[in-house]
């Protein structure tokens, strides 16, 4: 990933949070002034590198993390504004990222129920629920969609 | 990464499975700030993985578990 590419990504996040767009190949080629192909190939490096996740068969942007750009079981409320993350990691980062409280609500993987939560001051509120990872840390990117 | 109401839902939901790492909310948000809070900075860099690793190491999660591999040293988290 160099400077380009960083830039192409700065870019990438940037319109996503501020203009709520998921760009595509063709919004990277105009802004970079990069042909179709250039900008096809950028998005890919981008994958590779884990600077954002593209669709398995689709060369379009699933996940700019921990924001997930398609809908999702996991929804985050920051200053009157919903986002969709990726897991419950994702959904606290959310937060972080945009330095934000926030209200997150998903639900038990187990029975379905409701799961309501509040960040306050990069604290939760609710801390009975219980965090679970499957995947050791060394496998997350092995199918980080799984992950 | 999934959230569960008790010890109780996430025993029936592995349903025999081997278990993976149990953390408590407190400690994921900890998580999240501190491998987070940079991702929207105009001079946003990719991290290391030392220092991914260093994150996890100060919130305490320890151990081979938590032992990043390849490509955890970029953008992502998970």
């Amino acid at each position: 990933m160099d400077e380009h590419d960083i830039r192409i990504r700065n870019f990438l996040y940037r319109r996503f949070v501020e203009a709520r767009q998921t760009s595509r190949v063709d919004d990277v080629a105009r802004e970079f002034e990069l042909t179709h192909t250039a900008a096809a190939a950028a998005l890919r490096r981008l994958h590779d590198a884990h600077a954002l996740v593209l669709e398995r068969d689709a060369l379009e942007i699933r996940m700019l993390n921990p924001f997930s750009c398609v809908p999702s079981a996991w929804r985050v409320e920051t200053g009157g504004r919903n986002w969709y993350s990726n897991c419950a990691w994702d959904s606290f980062a959310v937060c972080a990222a945009l330095d934000s409280d926030g209200h997150i609500e998903s639900s038990c993987a187990d029975c379905g129920e409701l799961l309501a939560l509040d960040v306050r001051d990069r604290k939760p509120v609710q801390t009975d629920y219980l965090f679970h990872v499957l995947v050791p840390a060394r496998q997350w990117w092995d199918d980080i969609v799984f992950t | 990464m999934n959230l569960f109401r008790s010890e109780e839902h996430l025993e029936r939901w592995l349903a025999g499975r081997e278990p993976g790492a149990t953390t408590s909310v407190e400690t994921l948000c900890e998580l999240a700030h501190a491998w987070y809070s940079d991702r929207l900075d105009s001079d946003w860099r990719p991290h290391t993985i030392e220092h991914n690793q260093a994150i996890l190491d100060r919130v305490g999660l320890t151990g081979p578990f938590w032992r990043l591999g390849p490509g955890a040293d970029l953008g992502g988290a998970a």
